[in-house]
């Protein structure tokens, strides 16, 4: 499980950062967050985002739905709490 | 039967009284760590700033309350580990205690900063009521405060110093406070009004380390050293699950406690709530953790009762917000748009700004409201909103449209009430359901 926690971890956070930078750019004149240089932020930066941004949403829901996680149990009764 | 439960938080409480309901013959004993259970912790910030006079007045019961109505509660007892096979926990000081049912609600903790200078004494993680009262203290003598994150509590802690008349210092990597949950136009009245507080905004900066000998001193930064007399850490929260993955429980994508509908783990006769869990968002589908005292606390009464032989279910969820910030209110419900870009959910945005009462009355103040619709099935996908009145109906009201899967269309030409008094002609939220409609 360590695995898919350091993968969900990276890759939301390089996500919102990129997704920052949009709405930054879109709403604030450029002022998006600091993107320190790493070689591992070169690879979600420049790899993992530009991907991960082509395939269509049906894909990524896929994917995310794939990861082990709590949604993969029952979760169809109706609350009653 | 003997149900046990760890952890005295509005999850460990929600499920002492909810097992105690259940079965009301069963021995329930609750463990924590801490001196006391049934505070709220969420109102810290605002004793540090004056809004509430005491600490005392967070403690929702004494203790004595809960002995009376018959809670058997060990304070200040570390439960050290758990064996789901021999169904015992390792307490400390006391040795193994047998349990039938056992309800874990073990919070959460700071993401360690990672940084040089993290273990120096002085650096303050709001979380425990009798650590902020002492923290408190020092408010007095305090000059100059640094938080560091522009999280929640971050924001919230900022504040909180400004109102005491702190010079304030705020620092975050990102382009604006709470850009990883609230979208710039959001924040912009809000980060005015913070600097219209007096607090410096540090953005685009990071921390670097934590200077000092023994207790810090002062701040390092990617722009500079800050020096303060008080330095507040409010990283991301992370669940606190050491007692589970040691006892094999499986853990999900979050690090949260993996459960079902009915909060139970992959262990047998074992169940979790709170922020020690992961649970799934109602659009994605996808387990999210670190949620509000609400949720934690209505996830604890489906563990409690279940674990009492009862029958509860809990929902995915859609996760209405809302914070006071700087000198407005900020809410929403479940993505705002650059989570929703990040995460690249298909979505239309309808934004208006709005008022909260006629605009003849006086008083009246202005609401911004932005939802995200599905282009596909018109339902919405999450809004956010700054305001200073009614955010919070507004996102409780869009939370339950949105389980409901009520259209925009019906948002868009919802009735609504006026009086000058407490509401205005126009619905901001119905504009913006409007705005997004003719986008669609």
């Amino acid at each position: 499980m360590k695995f898919f926690r350091w993968l969900r971890q990276n890759a939301e956070h390089y996500l919102l950062e990129a997704a920052q930078v949009d709405m930054a750019k879109k709403h604030r004149a450029g002022s998006g967050p600091l993107q320190p240089r790493t070689p591992q932020a070169f690879f979600w930066r420049r790899v993992f985002v530009p991907i991960y941004r082509l395939l269509p949403w049906s894909v990524r829901r896929m994917i995310m739905r794939a990861m082990p996680g709590s949604h993969r149990r029952s979760w169809e009764r109706r609350a009653s709490n | 039967m003997r149900i046990v439960v760890v952890g005295g938080g509005a999850a460990g409480i929600g499920a002492q009284g909810g097992a105690k309901g259940a079965a009301p013959d069963a021995e329930v004993i609750l463990y924590t760590e801490y001196e006391d259970v049934g505070y709220s912790p969420c109102g810290i910030p605002f004793v540090h700033g004056k809004e509430i006079e005491r600490f005392e007045d967070l403690i929702l019961q004494d203790k004595k309350f809960y002995e009376d109505a018959g809670f058997d509660i060990r304070y200040t007892t570390r439960v050290e580990s758990i064996d789901t096979a021999s169904q015992e926990i390792q307490v400390a000081g006391q040795g193994a205690v047998k349990y039938d049912r056992l309800v874990l609600g073990t919070g959460w903790n700071y993401e360690d900063p990672g940084i040089p200078g993290s273990d120096l004494a002085g650096l303050h993680y709001v979380k425990n009521i009798r650590r902020a009262m002492e923290f408190d203290k020092l408010l007095d003598d305090a000059k100059v405060a640094v938080v560091v994150d522009a999280t929640p509590i971050g924001v919230e802690m900022a504040t909180a110093f400004a109102h005491r008349g702190l010079e304030t210092h705020f620092v975050d990597p990102g382009g604006w406070p709470l850009a990883d949950v609230a979208d710039p136009e959001i924040m912009e009245p809000v980060e005015e009004s913070m600097r219209g507080l007096g607090i410096h905004l540090h953005m685009q900066t990071s921390v670097e380390r934590f200077v000092g000998e023994g207790s810090v001193r002062a701040v390092a930064t990617s722009k500079g050293e800050i020096p303060a007399d008080v330095v507040v850490v409010a990283t991301h929260k992370t669940p606190n699950t050491q007692l589970a993955t040691a006892a094999g429980i499986k853990t999900g994508s979050t690090g949260g406690i993996i459960v079902d509908d009915g909060m139970a783990t992959s262990a047998e006769n074992v169940w979790a709530a709170g922020d020690c869990v992961e649970i799934p968002h109602s659009v994605t589908k996808v387990p999210i953790n670190g949620l509000s005292g609400s949720h934690a606390y209505a996830q604890g009464k489906v563990a409690g009762v279940n674990a009492g032989g009862g029958e509860r279910a809990y929902q995915a969820v859609q996760v209405p917000w809302g914070m006071v910030a700087g000198t407005w209110t900020i809410g929403g419900v479940s993505f705002g748009e650059t989570l929703a870009t990040a995460l690249g959910i298909p979505h239309v945005v309808g934004m208006a700004d709005g008022i909260s009462k006629a605009r003849y009355y006086p008083g009246w103040s202005r609401i911004r409201v932005k939802l995200l619709v599905d282009p596909k099935d018109r339902t919405l996908v999450g809004g956010q909103m700054v305001g200073v009145e009614g955010i919070k109906e507004r996102a409780d009201f869009l939370a339950m449209a949105m389980r409901a899967r009520i259209p925009i269309d019906d948002i868009a030409w919802m009735e609504n009430v006026y009086s000058p008094p407490i509401g205005a002609l126009n619905e901001p939220m119905a504009l913006a359901a409007q705005n997004a409609l003719g986008k669609l």
